[in-house]
């Protein structure tokens, strides 16, 4: 979505000034957005998935803990 | 023979004092390896700010094997929000955390998640054995409140240096080393691309077996000395000295540490008026008992504090 956004906006400014300017703007332009669409969902993937990734790297580990340990209150 | 029998003893007792003379003299080459930039201040943090708290907190800490912990935490009471007023607003807050970690020797993970969708994160990481990474987060749901820092850690033979990156466009750079077996000198730069703030800072710490005593200046203009002297191997006396000479704010405090077989009790005193101490007590293995006080004598804001914590 990001990236079709970005391609109506060079279709627009190419139309109105020089082929080449348009192209540097959209690279920087694009670079940018994908950046931030990187950053965005990095976050959200953290957010998320922290956490699971912390139980499932310690559930593997020696000695392999029970499953209702994890569960127990005890 | 009776000549013979009194040269050794002669050439041990003109050796001996030779021996300890090379002890004292410094081998410049060799110096040990100081402590990281952001713990030079660890002796007088640990004794003078305490985790202080208001309100009833329980911690319930289950290890599931050697490495790996679940924490279930708890925490009723009124909590701070900064407010431009000189009054303060407390907002009697109750929450619940959830927290994994995972300690091995090359990795740490360290997470803590709250009911409000506040995630704590920690990680730190050997690349090699003298690289490391660090990093740290506290994600939020609200937009634009996240942030995060990475750190790379360089240990060399005698020095640290290290290399930040946080969100906003903040760099940090610091460098500390070992001149003599006691003393060490670091620097640091950091750039916050957001505020469009940069800074220069200095600090020295020297320690022997019975003091520390640190000094640091920055160009945002804090200057902040601290001295902590072990007077026996149970007590420690720590005073510090904070100075702003952009705001000419001024704080010092004088604390305490006893570090007794079943109790451990630090308390400190502050030019702002405010007295507070922190005692964890051992009850049993695994069950220890805290009280927190804080008494704003200049605010007239009293706080205290008291809680349980299970597990190691």
């Amino acid at each position: 979505m990001a990236s079709r956004v970005s391609l109506k906006s060079k279709g627009k400014a190419s139309g109105k000034g020089s082929k080449a300017s348009a192209e540097e703007k959209s690279t920087a332009q694009s670079l940018k957005e994908w950046s931030t669409w990187a950053v965005k969902k990095a976050k959200v993937i953290t957010h998320y998935g922290f956490i699971p990734l912390i139980i499932i790297i310690g559930m593997n580990s020696e000695p392999k803990p029970q499953l209702s340990q994890l569960l127990s209150p005890v | 023979m009776a000549t013979a029998l009194n040269v050794p003893p002669a050439t041990t007792t003109t050796t001996l004092p030779q021996m300890k003379k090379e002890e004292e003299k410094v081998d410049y080459l060799n110096l040990p390896c100081p402590i990281p930039y952001e713990e030079i201040h660890r002796e007088a943090l640990m004794s003078l700010k305490p985790e202080l708290f208001e309100g009833m907190r329980f911690d319930f800490t289950k290890g599931l094997n050697q490495k790996f912990s679940l924490s279930h935490s708890v925490f009723m009471g009124p909590m701070e929000i900064p407010s431009q007023s000189s009054e303060t607003i407390k907002i009697p807050t109750a929450h619940y955390e959830f927290g994994a970690n995972f300690i091995d020797p090359k990795l740490m993970l360290f997470g803590r998640i709250l009911t409000d969708g506040r995630l704590n994160a920690r990680v730190k990481g050997d690349l090699t054995e003298n690289l490391s990474l660090k990093a740290n987060a506290q994600l939020t749901n609200e937009p634009h409140m996240s942030h995060g820092m990475v750190s790379f850690d360089y240990k060399g033979k005698d020095y640290r240096t290290q290399f930040q990156l946080g969100n906003g466009a903040l760099f940090g750079a610091n460098y500390i080393q070992s001149v003599t077996p006691h003393l060490s000198f670091g620097g640091e730069v950091f750039w916050a691309g957001q505020h469009r703030k940069s800074g220069i800072g200095y600090a020295a710490r020297y320690n022997t077996d019975k003091m520390v005593a640190t000094g640091q200046v920055a160009s945002t203009g804090l200057v902040a000395l601290s001295y902590v002297q072990k007077v026996s191997e149970k007590v420690s006396l720590a005073s510090d000295l904070m100075y702003n000479y952009m705001s000419k704010d001024v704080t010092a405090s004088f604390g305490y540490d006893y570090i007794l077989r079943q109790c451990r009790l630090r308390g400190k005193i502050d030019s702002n008026g405010c007295v507070a101490a922190f005692l964890e007590e051992r009850l049993n293995m695994g069950l220890n008992f805290i009280l927190s006080s804080e008494l704003d004598h200049r605010k007239k804001d009293y706080k205290f504090g008291f809680g349980l914590t299970v597990g190691e």
